[in-house]
């Protein structure tokens, strides 16, 4: 077996088409005719543009628009005066056009390569295939027809270029294996795209094999198998089996509602960080935002953000999901989130200090800068104002007498926003759960941030590796807790959500159902996964679970409990 | 010659598409337009070249048109850069 990165999910089962690297060397020579030379070189790039232009439509077509970006990318940087310019210079001082091609290419690869940025990286990838292409049309050099493959095939390549994929036929490629490559590469976001299996990053898999080895790809796990015995394929051909129906059953969860086993409604949400991922949960079927981080408006930029500029913000988020909840989380800064240009001094405990809310209801005109953007984006939606790391009741009295002021302010100016709008705490802290009733009186609804509430509730810092271990939503305490937050609020009658990464946890789901919560909060792309392990419980199952797992006395042992009853 | 400073202000910094738009937009004119950044000039007709700067969000960048339209040149930069680049 071979390791590599596993970039696209799924289990692929064929006869490979090793896609040998073409020679591509050639002998530099002075050239005399330099007018001769600079024909042959603009008939090159003209072939050049025609051929991308072609493949940009095709991915277009049959991939998404989004993916025929990489080919446009292409053509804005060959159309580029730095690149075809220099190149023509260079002919002209008599380099023949291959080395005028190469020369230039790798000063640009040579640049991007060493960037920090990830993306900018990616753009020596981009150059290097465009080297490669200008080449193969100068000398004359004829690519593998990948659309011509036979069904059940795995492609084998050292990498594979947005031109190579551009040919494959979804139904005829069932694997794809590389040598270079990350889960952020072309291929990999093609791979996607096309629903291909596939695992990059294979070291020497183009060495190892030949034409018609059969290979397995397991794109999940990231191994490769060549020429496999019979018991391996076997177990393979039913993790296939299992994998597509996994997949189909998810698809099918598209568009339903979040209904439990019993048909109960519950409501099941999206974590987000940016307006823009807004789009993402409508993509993938969230509900609502049951928590947008506000921090990237303070933290993209080297200055506060102003109120206008918070307002468009939650604005376009708030348009974006249409009516539905979105509830957005005020300024959670301190702890490990630092802004430079706040100057904060060094802490010695810093997430026992100067952070969130008790930042915020220090620094009244940032907080009520942030409110008044909130309260305006209100006006274009539904909006909840959701309060971090609260710890007493008087800081929720005191963020809903600051909302007070604003909205009275606001009236004053003649600014519209929602006069019902709800003002909810999020619950993290071994204090607020403990208080959780008293709690409930003041806020409008609950969400309990379970990762914060483990590490408050076991003492751990879970960056720490001696002590990690014990950073467990499963510990019987945080268990304890989490019942104790969701049955004050439904005492309350205040809705009870959860927004930390246990929401998704499938181990999770049954003991959140048992407890009454009312709202899941997941990253977008785990909705899915989310709606069908709850319609999979009843309640009295998930009572049962719950109850018994409350009894154990460690998390191992509630571990395995869950494990064992997992649906 | 005419120059201004200005802030990179879309939240990607000059990425590909930022930096297609931007020199889309200056290369009609007939004047140079070069971006100072960090102590380097770059050309600003060139996706490459403003690539190649690296410049990211938040970032002051110094405009410098030079040429018989130079100042509409710097205005129509100007303008790009500050409403986003297209983002």
């Amino acid at each position: 077996m071979y390791k590599g990165i596993e970039a696209s999910r799924g289990i692929g089962i064929g006869s490979i088409c090793l896609i040998v690297e073409r020679d591509l060397s050639f002998e530099s020579k002075h050239i005399d005719d330099t007018d001769a030379e600079k024909a042959r070189f603009n008939s090159a790039i003209e072939a050049f543009k025609a051929e991308t232009a072609e493949m940009a439509e095709n991915i277009r077509k049959n991939i998404g628009p989004k993916e025929a970006e990489i080919m446009e990318g292409h053509l804005a940087m060959i159309n580029d005066p730095t690149m075809a310019g220099e190149m023509t210079k260079m002919i002209e001082a008599g380099q023949c056009a291959e080395a005028a091609v190469t020369a230039v290419c790798d000063m640009f690869i040579g640049m991007f390569s060493k960037m920090e940025d990830d993306m900018m990286r990616q753009r020596a990838s981009d150059i290097s295939d465009i080297k490669v292409s200008l080449l193969k049309i100068l000398l004359g050099v004829e690519d593998v027809d990948i659309s011509k493959v036979a069904p059940g095939t795995v492609l084998v390549a050292h990498d594979l270029t947005p031109s190579m994929t551009s040919q494959i036929v979804k139904e005829n490629v069932v694997g794809i294996i590389t040598e270079v490559g990350g889960k952020t590469s072309h291929s990999a976001i093609l791979a996607r795209a096309l629903e291909i299996p596939a695992v990059l990053s294979v070291p020497g898999i183009t060495e190892l094999v030949k034409d018609k080895d059969t290979a397995i790809v397991d794109g999940t796990e990231g191994d490769v198998y060549i020429n496999p015995d019979g018991d391996v394929v076997s177990k393979y051909v039913i993790k296939r089996e299992e994998f597509i129906r996994a997949q189909a059953e998810l698809k099918n969860f598209f568009g339903k509602e979040t209904v439990t086993a019993d048909g109960d409604r519950v409501e099941l949400f999206c974590n987000i960080g940016t307006p823009k991922d807004a789009k993402k949960a409508i993509e993938c079927d969230g509900e609502g935002i049951g928590l947008f981080r506000s921090e990237f408006l303070f933290m993209d930029k080297p200055h506060l953000p102003t109120e206008d500029e918070q307002f468009e913000a939650y604005k376009e988020a708030v348009e974006t999901m249409n009516g539905k909840t979105v509830i957005i989380r005020t300024l959670d800064i301190g702890g490990d989130k630092d802004i430079p240009y706040l100057g904060l001094e060094k802490e010695e405990n810093p997430f026992l200090g100067y952070r969130a809310v008790r930042y915020c209801l220090a620094n009244k005109d940032i907080y009520k800068t942030q409110l008044r953007g909130l309260l305006r984006a209100s006006a274009f939606g539904k909006v909840k104002i959701m309060v971090p790391l609260v710890t007493c009741v008087d800081e929720v009295r005191a963020v809903k007498a600051l909302v007070e002021e604003c909205k009275q302010e606001l009236k004053a100016e003649g600014i519209k926003y929602d006069e019902n709008i709800e003002v909810g705490c999020m619950v993290e802290t071994a204090a607020a759960s403990l208080i959780a009733d008293l709690l409930a009186k003041e806020a409008d609804f609950f969400s309990i941030g379970t990762n914060d509430l483990t590490q408050y509730t076991m003492s751990v810092d879970r960056g720490n590796a001696n002590v990690a271990y014990l950073y467990s939503a499963f510990q019987p305490a945080v268990l304890r807790s989490i019942k104790n937050i969701i049955e004050a609020g439904n005492k309350a009658g205040i809705p009870v959500g959860m927004c930390g990464e246990a929401a998704a946890d499938p181990l999770m789901i049954p003991l959140l159902m048992s407890f009454g919560l009312d709202e899941y909060s997941v990253n977008p792309v785990l909705v899915l996964t989310a709606r069908s392990i709850i319609s999979k419980w009843t309640k009295a199952e998930a009572d049962a679970l719950a109850e018994k797992a409350l009894s154990l006395a460690t998390e191992a042992e509630v571990v395995a409990l869950l494990k064992e009853s997992a649906k | 010659m005419v120059s201004k400073v200005v802030k990179v202000t879309n939240e990607q910094g000059m990425h590909m598409r930022p930096a297609t738009v931007f020199s889309a937009a200056v290369t009609p004119f007939e004047s140079d337009v070069k971006i100072g950044f960090n102590g380097m000039q770059y050309d600003g007709k060139s996706v490459m070249m403003l690539m190649a700067a690296c410049i990211k969000c938040g970032a002051e960048i110094e405009i410098i048109c030079n040429g018989s339209d130079e100042e509409a040149a710097l205005a129509k930069a100007v303008e790009l850069v500050e409403s986003g680049l297209g983002d």
